[in-house]
């Protein structure tokens, strides 16, 4: 096939013709891991695309043929009535960046394909919430628009009822927004799906992003259709995120977000009440062996802490992607230590994986662990730090108080709504979301001091509740993003705990430059990379 | 109520307590009229003053029951629902870019590792700022048909143009950081619109 390639262990392309998500996908076939069956439509189809405007010739027999092959892998029939498959549509550039459309979730669930899985799988609700996944992420897909404003159905008490209501009112919202309806032929779905991610390319915001960062406009990006696997399906199924080692400290335990009977949208929003990864190990122990496992495989593989997004379905578990954590400060310097302890990775390239930026951030503060601190809550530390500063519960109290002193914008969740406010607090904390959600992704982009998923935090207009207590706009709070502790007034701190790996990995740059003079830590360690890149 | 009332009830509707020059700014009301609008809307019981040095006007439960009357009042008598919507959806494509915007004027990749911008690059200043003109130019066209809906709505489009023209002339603060930035202009729009179309947050 010319411009589609399956995805297996013998796929040879670079993540230039298939993207780096596909590449990744490619690397856990070779490690032997569970991966739903798969093609990537290539980026050169992308460009074909791009130059002429329309998808280019042929592409849709081979998007027939390479169905086909995934209907022969799961033994389903795509669109059709009688244990339908479906798929997910993502895209998959070799860069990631936003403003392109992101994922199509179940295509495929046309209203008799829905039907039919209502049938085989004596669940209507499943099948329909299945279907009304798949139409809002494609309208999202087809709008541009985040899924903020899409319907989901007044609370009938009905929970069928609801969910068609819903279903009508996206398809309603697609005709007027778009002038066309959302085709109810899989087939056709399919080739739209790829024609918006083509499109999701040269988006205004797209074009921004890569002016930014220098990355050039004509690339494009590959798309990735999968069979789906449903985190919806039961309560034995569900969706989750995990890194190898916690990112906040580098520590060597997996460390993530899972979401009993959701599917994975669901975990990365932030909008829905994640739980720590451990409780898989209650929940689901052998998806949890299974999931230790794989994280152990693709560090060896990375030879790094990794991040993986994972579905799992009836108790079975499928990973859905793969990439290096890209840890920041003392994490960094600890990974990067303990990679070199354990043989992974040589010194000197522990070395180079740490760079000057990440010192600066090292020093990270702490409660003090003996500090008679009156702890009010405990949450996820989503950023390592320690913010003091008077609560708000608005994003125009945070901006009008911080005129004033530091503040902490105490939130339920966050949304992209809340950037003035997340902007002008000193540390983060919010109720609901875990380490991936949108204010621990803000708060670390910033930075600032952040605790996620505060268990029994309860935000008011004005006023707050933690347990049993209630509090007021202003109250003076301290949080640790590292332990995610929040605390009443300003207990004692102390600073950082990457003290021991520090001293080690600044030791071997000595050894690396020649140089064991006193000198500032960051002269120290640019010293060993002039070395090493001169070697 | 007249015309000045609405305004500066609403515009506490749209950006939250507030001190007297904020409402001026937002309104483009002088700050004698509107101190003045605010007394008489106190004595209606729509507004009040929390006290202390930081006092600052802000609404009732009254008072948001009241400007959600008139505003969706003003809304259909004008049949202008269809227009606002059809622009607020287009609103809603250009947000997440100015958020990507300001994100990056206030940080920026180094090493991998975001980090604070410190302005001492004025190559890549003006390259953020240059995405945002050609933001502006389409949020220009958005801000037009909204003012033609709505003449209410017009006032967002001259205090857009200038924040960003300040902020070419190096003033940096009108980006992201002061009250008459870009970005505050912008979230008040924000606001308005689902203030006017009856959209929860």
């Amino acid at each position: 096939m010319r411009w589609i390639r399956p995805l297996s262990a013998r796929t040879e392309e670079s993540a230039e013709t298939v993207g780096a998500k596909a590449h990744g996908l490619v690397a856990l076939h070779r490690l032997g891991l569970p991966v739903p069956a798969a093609f990537v439509v290539t980026t050169e189809a992308c460009r074909a695309f791009l130059r002429a405007g329309c998808l280019p010739d042929g592409l849709d027999e081979e998007l027939a043929t390479a169905l086909g092959d995934l209907e022969a892998a799961t033994g389903r029939r795509f669109g059709a009535a009688r244990t339908p498959l479906a798929v997910s549509v993502r895209s998959g550039a070799s860069v990631s960046m936003p403003g392109m459309m992101n994922t199509i979730l179940n295509l495929g669930l046309t209203a008799e394909a829905a039907a039919g899985l209502a049938a085989e799988t004596g669940d209507a609700r499943f099948a329909l919430s299945s279907r009304l996944r798949f139409l809002s992420t494609f309208a999202a897909a087809m709008t541009g628009t985040d899924l903020d404003g899409m319907p989901t159905g007044t609370s009938a008490e009905d929970e069928q009822a609801r969910l068609a209501t819903a279903i009508e009112a996206v398809q309603q919202l697609v005709r007027r927004r778009c002038g066309r309806a959302i085709p109810d032929d899989a087939a056709r779905q399919v080739e739209l799906a790829v024609e918006t991610v083509f499109s999701s390319w040269d988006t205004p915001r797209a074009r921004t992003y890569r002016e930014l960062h220098d990355i050039p406009h004509d690339l494009g990006t590959a798309v990735i259709v999968q069979a789906m696997v449903f985190g919806n399906r039961d309560d034995r199924s569900g969706t989750g995120v995990a890194f190898s080692r916690d990112p906040n400290t580098g520590e060597n335990a997996p460390f993530g977000d899972v979401l009993f009977g959701h599917q994975g949208e669901d975990v990365v929003s932030g909008r829905s009440l994640t739980r720590p990864l451990r409780e898989l190990a209650d929940r689901e122990p052998a998806v949890w062996t299974a999931l230790i496992d794989a994280l152990r495989r693709v560090e060896g593989h990375y030879r790094d802490a990794c991040y993986v997004e994972f579905t799992f379905q009836a108790g079975e578990l499928w990973l859905l992607q793969v990439r290096p954590g890209r840890f920041a400060g003392g994490a960094a310097v600890r990974v990067a230590t303990d990679l070199a302890d354990e043989r992974m990775i040589t010194r000197h390239e522990a070395l180079l994986r740490v760079s000057v930026q990440h010192l600066r951030y090292v020093r990270t503060p702490r409660l003090a662990a003996s500090a008679k601190a009156d702890i009010l809550a405990r949450g996820v530390g989503a950023c390592p730090g320690v913010a003091v500063g008077r609560v708000a519960t608005t994003t125009d109290a945070a901006v009008r108080m911080a005129a004033d002193g530091p503040v902490i914008l105490l939130r339920p969740e966050t949304s992209p709504h809340d950037m003035r406010g997340l902007a002008a607090a000193t540390g983060i904390v919010t109720a609901r979301g875990g380490p991936a959600s949108h204010a621990a992704v803000v708060a670390r982009a910033m930075g600032k001091p952040a605790v996620v998923g505060v268990n029994g935090l309860v935000v008011d207009d004005a006023s707050w509740a933690a347990g049993e207590r209630t509090f007021g706009e202003g109250t003076l709070i301290t949080i640790d993003g590292t332990s995610g502790e929040v605390a009443l007034g300003s207990p004692r701190l102390t600073t950082g705990t990457a003290g021991a790996q520090l001293r080690r990995l600044l030791a071997w740059a000595d050894d690396v430059s020649g140089d064991h003079s006193e000198r500032a830590e960051i002269q120290r360690l640019s010293a060993a990379h002039a070395a090493l890149r001169r070697a | 109520m007249t015309e000045n009332d609405l305004l500066v009830l609403h515009a506490l509707r749209c950006v939250g307590w507030s001190g007297i020059a904020r409402v001026a700014a937002t309104t483009g009301l002088d700050e004698p009229t509107v101190e003045s609008e605010l007394i008489d809307l106190a004595v209606a019981g729509l507004v009040t003053r929390s006290p202390g040095v930081f006092g600052a006007w802000g609404m009732t439960d009254a008072g948001r029951v009241a400007d959600a009357e008139r505003i969706t009042h003003e809304l259909e008598s004008a049949g202008a629902r269809p227009a606002v919507t059809a622009e607020y959806e287009r609103f809603l494509v250009l947000n997440p870019e100015l958020l990507d915007l300001c994100t990056a004027w206030q940080l920026r990749p180094i090493d991998g590792v975001m980090t604070v911008n410190d302005h001492s690059d004025p190559s890549y200043d003006a390259r953020v700022l240059g995405r945002f003109s050609a933001l502006d130019q389409r949020a220009a066209v958005v801000c037009a048909e909204l003012s033609a809906a709505l003449p209410r709505l017009g006032r967002y489009r001259p205090r857009l143009y200038e924040a960003l023209d300040r902020a070419a002339s190096g003033e940096l603060d009108y980006v992201a950081d002061n009250l008459g930035s870009y970005h505050t202009v912008w979230a008040e729009l924000h606001e308005d619109l689902l203030a006017t179309l009856g959209i929860p947050r």
